[in-house]
């Protein structure tokens, strides 16, 4: 009887556990995506480039670049852009005159990014950007320099 | 020993500096054999960034196990045995089994390439390389990982049949096997895209 | 002609034959048209081989294949911190609590059909569609928790002003 009773309660318990996360994940699905974008130049140079006051990139953006097969070893914030994405909407996100970043939330982790330079369209990447992860694209610039354009997931 | 110094010196030298602890010697070594050793890795794998990636461990696994290398081979030929075994790691983890093992059953009762005709012309005479070399990247594509495998080996890595068997872990009899099948339908996939055009 | 004939035939091209051997095959050769003609087959195609790697190169510029190369040999020379040995009871009591919640999520997950998770391989590999640029090429570290898309078009950039030296904006 009393094992009888123990089992009830366990298996009461385990079904509002059950039902807590089946309602987590709907919510999941349904809500914003917040996100930040930077646009980051990166160079061998200690200084920013004359008339112009970059600041040096987040610490927590710096660790996670020096992982990457990257061979500058200092990085410039240009601009910082933090937006949400609501599911099956694009949101266009403009970081320079050239630059510009198109993102789509297609489904709870799933994301299309569209990166557009000085009018066209240069890539397109489909893929999926759990809490925390980041996208970066990037290529090179003048005088051995490179841009970067960082798209992190924050919720 | 500086970069130009680097630029200039044959393998040997580089080897002997890297071996001790000159990573921009090992560079210049990487510099020159990169393209040899990505070409192993993509005629094996048949695919560009596997390619790469195997091209790149091959690499890491050159640098930690040079004190290894005595010079008893070239030094390319060494890094290509490199990124073979690595490749044959992959290849088998992959484990690609359906249409394998039907084609096994195939060439090892003799089946279907004892019923291919014989190819009588020439199918790559009057091409450019580059034409050709793109035929044979179309056909090399269609053969099975196992029967590409003992094609490169003793085409492009210029293996006996004994140390084919060693390196895939097969018998002598299967390697014969395999290279006739994958010669006689190289042969029939050539002519048959000549018969295209 | 029978199978191990014509492994033969093939051994004889490759100069797997002793001596002996090979000449009694060069003798067959001369008598047996139908022998010739598959040997030529088989030179034909190990002529067609030739060269065929020469013309493959790597897909990716010097500088960015060996930063991948010495970095990943820094990742590997460097060893792990080692941290300090902590009491049998904090042990124990670290492991108790989330070991029961790991049991519940476990349940759960078994139940649940669930997207892909943060360790699923086919969730962090993306679909890209270059369109500007065809030589773009992929990198992802699992623990950064980052994918580096690298655009190798144009030579300059599409997001730098080519007339300022070194900006971007």
């Amino acid at each position: 009887m009393r094992a009888k009773l123990i089992r009830a309660t366990g298996l009461g318990w385990f079904s509002v556990a059950l039902v807590l996360l089946a309602c987590a994940e709907v919510r999941a699905q349904a809500a914003d995506m917040k996100l930040q974008a930077y646009l980051l130049w990166g160079t061998d140079d200690t200084k920013s480039p004359e008339g112009k006051a970059y600041k040096p990139v987040a610490p927590e953006i710096l660790h996670k670049l020096k992982e990457l097969p990257l061979k500058w070893t200092l990085w410039f914030e240009v601009n910082r852009k933090d937006f949400a994405v609501s599911q099956g909407a694009v949101k266009e996100v403009p970081m320079s005159e050239k630059c510009q970043v198109n993102v789509t939330k297609i489904s709870g982790t799933e994301v299309e990014v569209l990166l557009i330079g000085k009018g066209k369209e240069v890539v397109k990447r489909k893929q999926s950007l759990p809490k925390g992860e980041m996208l970066v694209l990037g290529g090179n610039a003048p005088n051995s320099t490179a841009w970067l354009v960082v798209l992190k997931r924050i919720e | 020993m500086t970069a130009t110094d680097h630029s200039s010196a044959d393998d040997r030298t580089l080897v002997r500096a890297a071996q001790r602890g000159d990573m921009a010697a090992f560079e210049e070594l990487v510099a020159r054999h990169r393209d040899k050793i990505y070409a192993r890795a993509y005629s094996m794998m048949r695919n560009e960034e596997e390619a790469v990636d195997l091209s790149q461990e091959a690499w890491v696994k050159g640098w930690q196990r040079l004190r290894q290398f005595q010079g008893e081979a070239s030094f390319g030929t060494w890094m290509t045995r490199v990124v073979i075994n690595l490749c044959l790691d992959q290849l088998r983890k992959q484990k690609r089994q359906r249409t394998e093992s039907i084609e096994a059953m195939d060439e090892e009762s003799g089946g279907v390439e004892r019923q291919m005709p014989v190819v009588t012309s020439n199918p790559t005479a009057g091409l450019e390389r580059a034409e050709l070399r793109q035929r044979i990247d179309r056909a090399l594509a269609l053969l099975s990982h196992e029967h590409r495998t003992v094609l490169v080996l003793h085409e492009f890595e210029e293996m006996e049949y004994k140390e084919i068997a060693r390196t895939m872990g097969c018998s002598i009899g299967t390697v014969m096997s395999r290279l006739f099948y994958a010669r006689r339908k190289l042969a029939a996939l050539l002519a048959d895209l000549k018969k295209q055009d | 002609m029978d199978f191990d004939a014509q492994l033969k035939l093939q051994a004889f091209l490759d100069g797997e034959l002793p001596e002996g051997e090979a000449s009694k095959v060069a003798d067959w050769l001369a008598r047996d048209r139908e022998a010739a003609a598959l040997l030529e087959e088989l030179r034909n195609t190990r002529g067609a081989m030739a060269g065929f790697e020469a013309g493959i190169q790597l897909p990716e510029s010097r500088e960015f294949f060996w930063s991948k190369v010495q970095r990943e040999i820094q990742r590997r020379e460097t060893p792990a911190p080692k941290s300090a040995p902590t009491p049998l009871l904090a042990r124990l009591r670290r492991f108790l609590a989330p070991a029961s919640a790991l049991a519940v999520i476990l349940v759960a997950g078994a139940v649940l059909i669930r997207p892909a998770g943060p360790f699923d391989h086919a969730h962090t590999a993306g679909i890209e569609t270059a369109l500007a640029d065809s030589g773009a090429f992929t990198y992802h570290d699992y623990s950064a928790g980052a994918t580096l898309v690298w655009l190798s078009y144009p030579a300059d950039n599409e997001v730098a002003d080519n007339d300022e030296a070194g900006t971007i904006e």
